[in-house]
C-alpha cells in the first residue's frame, strides 16, 4: 500500500508542469514548452522524489529564487544518454558510404547537435581519424546546457563502459583497438587529446538560436524525440538550413520523420532505418 | 469505455501474448501496446512474429505516431515507449536510462498510459523473471484502470506476476483463458 500512497502524493498535474516551465522560461530564458510531455513529466516526477517534495509545484518558488536548484531542474530535463558508436549500423554506413563522399570536400564541417557527455562527437572524430580526414575536419558539438559541454570537453567516462562501447566500435566496422583511443586509469577512460583538438564545444539552444553555416554533415540523434510535433518541425528546418546543398542530415534511429520529409521538400530520404537524409543540390533556402 | 490495453511480459510470456492476440476479434475497439523484454536477435522481428498470429495489424511503435483503435503496437528495442495526450493520443519514444536495468520498461509504459487514459486503461502482466511492471501496475490501479495478472501458478516464470500481486491489489489474478475472455468481453459493443 505504501507505494500507492506515494504515487498519489507524487502524481504530477499538467498545470504544475506548465507553471514550472513558465518559471524556467520567464526567469532563466529556457523554453521547454514545446517538449513532448510524457517524458518531461517522468523526469520531473523523478526530480520531485529527489528533492523529497510532496508536489512538483513546491519546487516552483525555489526554482524562482535559487539559481542552483533551477540549474538542477534544467539538467534533469535535458539529461543526456548516449554511447560511443550507438547503433553500430549507422556508424558502419557513415564509415563506408558517407565519409568517402565527404572526402571530396576541401574542408569538412560537421555539426553534432546535443552533445550529451561527448560520446557522439568523439565517435565522429575517431571515424574521421580512421578515414584519414580528421586533419581537415572541424566538428561543432553543441548543447543547451553548459554543464554538459564542460563534461563533454573533459572526455572522461567510467571504465565500465569500455567493453560495451568497444563492442559497438567493432560492430561499426572498426578494425583498430578501441582502448587505444583512450588513456586509462583505475576508474576512468579519457579520450586522447588528438581527438579533442578538432572539436569545438558550443552552447546553443535549438529552440531559439540561429543556424550553423554550410555544414557537410549535421548529426542530431535522439534529440527530436523529446520535442513535440511543432517544435520538431521547427528544429528540422533549422538543421536543414545549416546544411550545404548535398550535405547529410543524420537523425536518431528512434526518430519518426517519415511525414516530416514530406513537409521538408529540400530533404531526400536516403535510408529510413538509419534516419539519414540528404539536402537536395538544386534547392533554395527558405 | 476502455480505450487502451497495455501488456507487459518477459521470460515465458511470448506464447501467452500470442495466444491473447490470436483471440482478439479483428474489429477490437481498444488500441493495444506491448512491452516485452526480448533476447537480442528477437527484438527486431517481434512485430512480425505477433502479426502472423492475429487479425489485428501489428507494428513497431514510432515516435509521435497517432494511436489507432484496433491496432497493436510493440515498443521498439532499446527505447522506452510512452503515451502522449495532445490534441490526439500518440506515442513518444525516449532513450532515458534503463529502469530496473531494462529498456523498454513496462513500468514506464504503464505509468504513462495510466496518466493519459486513467479508468479507460486495462493493464495485463504475463510471465517474467524480474519485477518490472509492478510500479507501473500500481499507477494503473491508482488512476482507476483495470488490473489483471496471470496466475503465477500458470506462469513459466512467476517472479513478475508475483511482484505485481505483492505490490498491488489487482482486479483479477487469472489463468490465460480467463484473461482472454475478460479482454474480449470488455469490448462488447452494447
Amino acid at each position: 500500500m505504501t507505494v500507492l500512497i506515494k504515487w498519489k502524493n507524487h502524481h504530477i498535474e499538467d498545470v504544475e508542469v506548465s507553471l514550472l516551465l513558465s518559471a524556467l522560461k520567464e526567469r532563466y530564458g529556457y523554453d521547454f514548452s514545446g517538449y513532448a510531455r510524457a517524458s518531461l513529466k517522468r523526469r520531473l516526477l523523478a526530480l520531485t522524489h529527489e528533492f523529497d517534495a510532496g508536489q512538483l509545484s513546491q519546487l516552483i518558488p525555489i526554482v524562482l529564487h535559487d539559481e542552483k536548484v533551477a540549474q538542477t531542474v534544467i539538467n534533469s530535463i535535458s539529461v543526456p544518454t548516449s554511447e560511443f558508436f550507438r547503433d553500430p549500423g549507422v556508424w558502419y554506413y557513415l564509415r563506408t558510404t558517407i565519409l568517402p563522399q565527404l572526402a571530396s570536400f576541401p574542408r569538412i564541417n560537421i555539426w553534432q547537435a546535443g552533445c550529451g557527455y561527448g560520446q557522439e562527437a568523439y565517435s565522429l572524430a575517431i571515424l574521421l581519424h580512421e578515414s584519414g580526414l580528421l586533419k581537415r575536419s572541424r566538428i561543432f558539438s553543441s548543447d543547451i546546457n553548459p554543464l554538459f559541454l564542460d563534461n563533454a570537453q573533459k572526455g572522461c567516462w567510467p571504465a565500465r563502459y569500455k567493453q560495451p562501447w568497444s563492442d559497438n566500435y567493432a560492430r561499426a566496422g572498426g578494425s583498430g583497438v578501441f582502448a587505444d583511443f583512450f588513456i586509462e586509469n583505475k576508474h576512468d577512460i579519457i579520450i586522447r587529446d588528438e581527438f579533442k583538438q578538432p572539436i569545438e564545444f558550443i552552447q546553443h539552444n535549438l529552440v531559439i538560436d540561429d543556424v550553423f553555416k554550410e555544414m557537410q554533415l549535421v548529426a542530431c540523434r535522439n534529440v527530436l524525440l523529446y520535442f513535440g510535433n511543432s517544435l520538431q518541425e521547427q528544429v528540422v528546418n533549422l538543421l536543414t538550413r545549416s546544411l550545404e546543398r548535398g550535405g547529410y542530415l543524420l537523425l536518431g534511429r528512434g526518430e519518426n520523420i517519415v511525414d516530416l520529409a514530406e513537409k521538408h521538400p529540400q530533404l531526400e530520404l536516403l535510408d529510413c532505418s538509419l534516419q539519414l537524409y540528404r539536402k537536395l543540390i538544386g534547392t533554395l533556402d527558405v | 469505455m476502455y480505450k487502451m490495453l497495455v501488456i507487459g511480459l518477459s521470460a515465458g510470456g511470448m506464447p501467452l501474448v500470442k495466444q491473447v492476440l490470436a483471440a482478439l476479434p479483428k474489429d477490437y475497439s481498444l488500441a493495444v501496446a506491448i512491452v516485452a523484454h526480448l533476447p537480442q536477435g528477437y527484438e527486431s522481428n517481434f512485430a512480425q512474429l505477433l502479426d502472423a498470429v492475429t487479425d489485428l495489424p501489428v507494428t513497431t511503435a514510432r515516435d509521435k505516431q497517432p494511436i489507432v483503435a484496433g491496432h497493436v503496437y510493440v515498443a521498439p528495442p532499446d527505447y522506452h515507449l510512452l503515451v502522449e495526450k495532445d490534441s490526439q493520443f500518440s506515442f513518444s519514444l525516449s532513450e532515458d536510462e534503463p529502469v530496473k536495468s531494462v529498456r523498454p520498461s513496462i513500468d514506464v509504459l504503464f505509468k504513462s498510459a495510466a496518466e493519459v487514459f486513467e479508468s479507460g486503461l486495462i493493464a495485463v502482466i504475463l510471465s517474467g523473471a524480474n519485477s518490472d511492471g509492478a510500479d507501473g501496475m500500481a499507477a494503473v490501479k491508482q488512476l482507476g484502470g483495470l488490473c489483471m495478472v496471470l496466475n503465477p501458478l500458470d506462469a513459466e516464470f512467476s517472479t513478475m506476476p508475483n511482484a505485481v500481486i505483492r505490490q498491488v491489489d489487482v482486479d483479477y489474478i487469472a489463468g490465460i483463458e480467463d484473461i482472454i475472455s475478460l479482454l474480449v468481453s470488455v469490448d462488447e459493443k452494447l
